[in-house]
């Protein structure tokens, strides 16, 4: 891991722990890289929007460092860094109902030096979304609408989506996906979101972050995780051998699913096909994993350390 | 800019892998011709579902080979290739095909003789429907 203040992250955490009541988040622990989309996955109550929260100097961070776009979020620092970042909340604030998608917006423009009227318009028109009725008489889905055009308007260098297509339908999603496309273009700025979707983790994300009871289970490069989570179906022949599966190279899970039959989760799965056939075993299938599934094993290795 | 990349989620070769061969031959194939503007990174991985460290890595690789060219602020072209390199391509994919089915050929434990007089049934069949044209 590198400095608190390396250019190269947007988001630098260091031992960062929050005490509430009955959770605990942390301690925490990763660097995640700047021009780039980290999605966060977790079950519900993981602690995705506390984090979320902490990242936009809600939440006071006592013990550990954290650092997010090079502003160290202590008791020192003024709060300016918060400009940079664009937000959007799992759920809408109640407060708001009564304003107008425009009327929060002209909210917006004065706290944002770098908000641009033109951009909120060309974000609602794509969206299709309307600008002059109150937030508490849209649809769940047109509200997320007008809040996402808002929380882009000023071309933020970090956007934090929590949960951004709850609510949306498939057409609305995809105008969302194209205009995260359009954001991240030119290469300098960050997304962050968390996300329950499995489809949009695949792809918009270049990084995901794993996360469950307050704690990280890891940062991995999408593709990477992908290529090396794989499922092997063996079966044994001959002799009684299945004990020598628990050895196999970069073994995170193993059923017997009948008899004889065995289902292996492994992340080494070149190394692991070779172990399986030298101890007799014959490969009858290799597959990819699916992200809730690798998810799945992370957890179970983590209950076993607890 | 759709390029006809197709994924194969149960080849055991990695992503990067996968996209960076198909690209590769669709310039050497001549699909993709000379000056022809690629998909920025971000659109091509948001397409093909993966992330833009990888496309990036490909671009990269195939760049060094001079495939491709960047130019700063306009994106990614096709560049120019010689014939030379098209042609060895070409049996270069056909290699692998055949080495393909020598493959399955030995593992369904076939005489070299077998194979031998496969191949020219093959070839003598579909170079005769090559000429009587699709029936």
């Amino acid at each position: 891991m590198t400095g608190l203040d390396d250019a190269a992250n947007a988001v630098t955490l260091r031992g960062v722990r929050l005490q509430r009541d009955r959770f605990q988040l942390g301690p925490l622990d990763c660097d995640i890289p700047r021009g780039m989309v980290t999605a966060i996955v977790g079950p519900n109550g993981s602690g995705k929007s506390t984090l979320f929260r902490m990242l936009l100097g809600l939440e006071p961070v006592t013990r550990g460092e954290a650092a997010v776009l090079g502003t160290r979020l202590d008791l020192k620092n003024d709060g300016s860094f918060k400009a940079r970042i664009g937000f959007l909340s799992e759920n809408p604030h109640a407060y708001e109902n009564s304003f107008t998608a425009d009327e929060k917006a002209r909210f917006a423009s004065k706290w944002y030096p770098s908000w641009d009227w033109e951009r909120y318009r060309k974000l609602l028109r794509h969206f299709d979304g309307d600008g002059n009725v109150k937030l508490s008489k849209l649809s769940k889905g047109m509200r997320r609408k007008v809040e996402l055009s808002i929380a882009m308007a000023h071309d933020p260098e970090l956007l934090l989506l929590d949960e951004p297509s709850s609510g949306l339908d498939p057409f609305a999603w995809k105008v969302m996906l194209e205009e995260l496309q359009r954001y991240m273009e030119a290469g300098d700025k960050t997304l962050i979101l968390a996300s329950h979707v499995t489809e949009e983790v695949r792809r918009l994300a270049d990084y995901i972050l794993f996360i469950y009871r307050g704690r990280i289970l890891g940062l991995y490069e999408k593709d990477r995780l992908f290529d090396d989570w794989r499922v092997l179906a063996v079966q044994q022949q001959g002799s009684d051998g299945s004990g020598k599966l628990q050895q196999t190279p970069g073994l995170q899970g193993l059923s017997e699913t009948g008899p004889g039959l065995f289902r292996l989760e492994v992340n080494e799965p070149e190394r692991a096909e070779t172990y399986c056939r030298s101890c007799g075993f014959q490969v009858l299938g290799v597959q990819r994993m699916e992200l809730e599934d690798i998810l799945g094993c992370l957890i179970r290795k983590e209950e076993a350390r607890r | 800019m759709w390029l006809p990349i197709r994924i194969d989620e149960q080849r055991p070769e990695p992503l990067y892998h996968q996209i960076e061969v198909q690209l590769r031959g669709l310039i050497l194939g001549g699909q993709l011709q000379e000056g022809a503007l690629l998909p920025s990174i971000r659109e091509l991985a948001m397409s093909l579902k993966c992330s833009a460290i990888t496309v990036r890595r490909v671009y990269q690789d195939l760049e060094n080979e001079g495939l491709i060219r960047t130019r700063q602020g306009t994106g990614t072209f096709v560049a120019g290739v010689d014939s030379a390199a098209r042609d060895e391509h070409r049996l270069d994919r056909v290699a692998e095909e055949l080495e393909r089915a020598i493959e399955t050929g030995l593992q369904l434990q076939c005489t070299v003789k077998e194979m031998e007089d496969l191949f020219q049934r093959i070839v003598a069949r579909k170079v005769k429907d090559r000429k009587e044209g699709p029936s």
